[in-house]
């Protein structure tokens, strides 16, 4: 236990030393069906950034999500995080980027227990063993985000459509900023999102519960029912919506569901109104960038885009 | 609200909490309450709260907790790991005393519907897949940016996913509560910390 002496916060440079000209890029599963548009925009911005995408779809899904609800024992989950990032280190011995919290946040959280506990690290080995996999732990799990920011000079220097005045704020997610150690920024007040719509030409907005989380963490409507939900989400986006918050980011298809799905549900309950669209960061940088709208996939959103878009003057581009 | 019969405390209730050993600092907690000081869901109800949890296991008051209603409202933001003085991984202590309480025939309902996903993703290799039309409207979303129509997820994925969860024992395990709750044999949950506490309704009908 070294609680008060191990340093929490990592700086950018420290925690990749190196910008990578390869990696391996995580499908989430909520990303590729509820906004495809997720995916397609991280990988338009890492071409940009002349950075080489590796997929395989041996990969499965991380298992963290229904875990975290205690859907099923823990073993499974172990092994399918070895069997996962142990493929990704005997085929590619690339590092895993996810583009979502919950792949994240589970991946990270699981492969610490595999690398700590060495009776787990065997039974997933001796499980994975029979297809030919074997996970060792030399690799590591990282966001893209964190190379949104190592690399935000390049993607300043390549804006296209400045998103000038906009008024934007960020939702972190908690399977990021929770993590105990290794996250880019500080737990409770992290601004590293904040300077990426500075750089894209945006006016960055802190609200009070910018820091709150999403209320999807685990099992919206199953372990915990509308009625903790709602009102939470309320809290925050009353918090937002005083602000003068357009536009809202994540970094996390599961909290892009809860923020943005859940705003017209909560006015049956007498809460809001809200409209204030959801978005990723991938999605926001692409657009800077001058990805063709229609290749973003805002028409997956359930609160529309469409409005900060016609502000900005880009739909008739 | 009946008084807690010191008879049917659990001295080794911990010791089963923590059935993989993840948390083995429990002993440490400070009883600070940093984590419910921190905690969203403690903030609009006050009968949630991390720190009597926490103390309610290591105290082995076994009977109140695992039949509480309250222990299944954490979202699990980990908001409370993060500022626990002590690294106390509560998330990770949360995830086994739902275990115990659903071996122990409480809470089901919050648990086996969820379950549906998890069947589909043995199948189908990810996780919350939709029925049919959601299924369209997703291709039809996919297609309109311009990628493949459905995520690329090899028969070899699926088939190794769906094994592993066989030869762990995971499919029996989640099995056999869903029999419980066929059976009709599902115990009912309560409030459990709200002795004389005064609540906002609007947040507690069900
Ligand atoms: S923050 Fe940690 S030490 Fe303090 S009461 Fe909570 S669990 Fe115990
Ligand atoms: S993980 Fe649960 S107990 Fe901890 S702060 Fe979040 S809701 Fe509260």
């Amino acid at each position: 236990m070294s609680a008060m002496t191990q340093n929490r916060v990592v700086k950018a440079h420290e925690r990749i030393p190196e910008i990578p000209e390869k990696i391996f890029l995580f499908r989430s599963c909520t990303g590729s069906m509820e906004y495809p548009g997720t995916e397609h925009c991280v990988e338009f911005v890492l071409k940009k950034l002349g950075i080489e995408i590796i997929k395989d779809a041996d990969q499965s899904c991380c298992s963290g999500y229904i875990l975290t609800c205690s859907g099923y024992p823990a073993e499974p989950s172990l092994a399918v995080t070895a069997r996962n990032l142990g493929m990704v280190e005997q085929r590619y011995g690339l590092d895993t980027y996810t583009f979502c919290n919950g792949c994240f946040g589970y991946n990270t959280e699981l492969k610490h227990i595999l690398d700590h506990h060495p009776e787990y690290k065997k039974m997933a080995n001796d499980l994975i063993g029979q297809w030919g996999y074997h996970y060792e732990g030399n690799s590591h799990v990282y966001h893209v985000q964190e190379l949104w920011y190592l690399l935000l000079d390049r993607i300043k220097e390549m804006v296209v459509r400045p998103l000038t005045g906009l008024r934007i704020a960020s939702h972190y997610g908690c399977h990021y900023l929770a993590q105990q150690y290794g996250i880019l920024d500080e737990g409770d007040l992290p601004t590293f999102h904040e300077e990426i719509y500075e750089a894209l030409g945006a006016t960055p907005v802190f609200f009070k519960e910018r820091r709150m989380c999403c209320a999807y963490a685990v099992g919206r409507g199953f372990t915990h029912p509308e009625n903790v939900v709602q009102p939470h989400l309320a809290r925050k986006f009353d918090s937002a919506k005083e602000e003068g918050v357009e536009l809202m980011t994540t970094t996390c298809p599961g909290c892009n569901v809860a923020l943005d799905r859940e705003q017209p549900k909560l006015a049956k309950r007498g809460f809001g109104p809200y409209d204030i669209p959801v978005i990723d960061i991938g999605q926001l940088i692409a657009l800077a960038l001058g990805a063709p709208i229609e290749e973003i996939g805002f028409n997956a959103n359930s609160t529309p885009v469409e409005p900060v878009l016609k502000k900005l003057g880009f739909l008739n581009d | 609200m009946p008084r807690e019969n010191m008879t049917e405390w659990d001295n080794e209730l911990y010791q089963k909490v923590d059935r993989y050993n993840l948390v083995p600092n429990l002993e440490q907690c400070l009883q600070c309450g940093k984590c419910t000081g921190n905690c969203p869901v403690a903030a609009m109800h006050p009968s949630y709260n991390p720190r009597q949890i926490v103390h309610d296991i290591l105290a082995g008051d076994s009977d109140r907790i695992l039949q509480s209603e309250e222990i299944w409202r954490c979202m699990w933001c980990a908001n409370c790991y993060r500022v626990c003085p002590v690294d106390i991984h509560y998330p990770l202590l949360m995830m086994q005393l739902r275990y115990l309480a659903l071996e122990n025939g409480y809470g089901l309902k919050y648990v086996t519907p969820i379950n549906k996903y998890a069947y589909r993703a043995f199948t189908g290799g990810l996780t919350f897949i939709p029925g049919q039309r959601g299924v369209d409207k997703i291709k039809g979303l996919r297609e309109g940016i311009g990628v493949e129509p459905w995520p690329k997820v090899s028969e070899k994925a699926i088939a190794e996913y769906g094994a592993i969860f066989e030869q762990t024992g995971a499919v029996d395990w989640m099995k056999a509560l869903d029999e419980v709750q066929a059976k009709g044999e599902e115990k009912p949950v309560k409030l459990s910390f709200m002795g004389g506490r005064l609540i906002d309704e609007r947040y507690d009908t069900e």
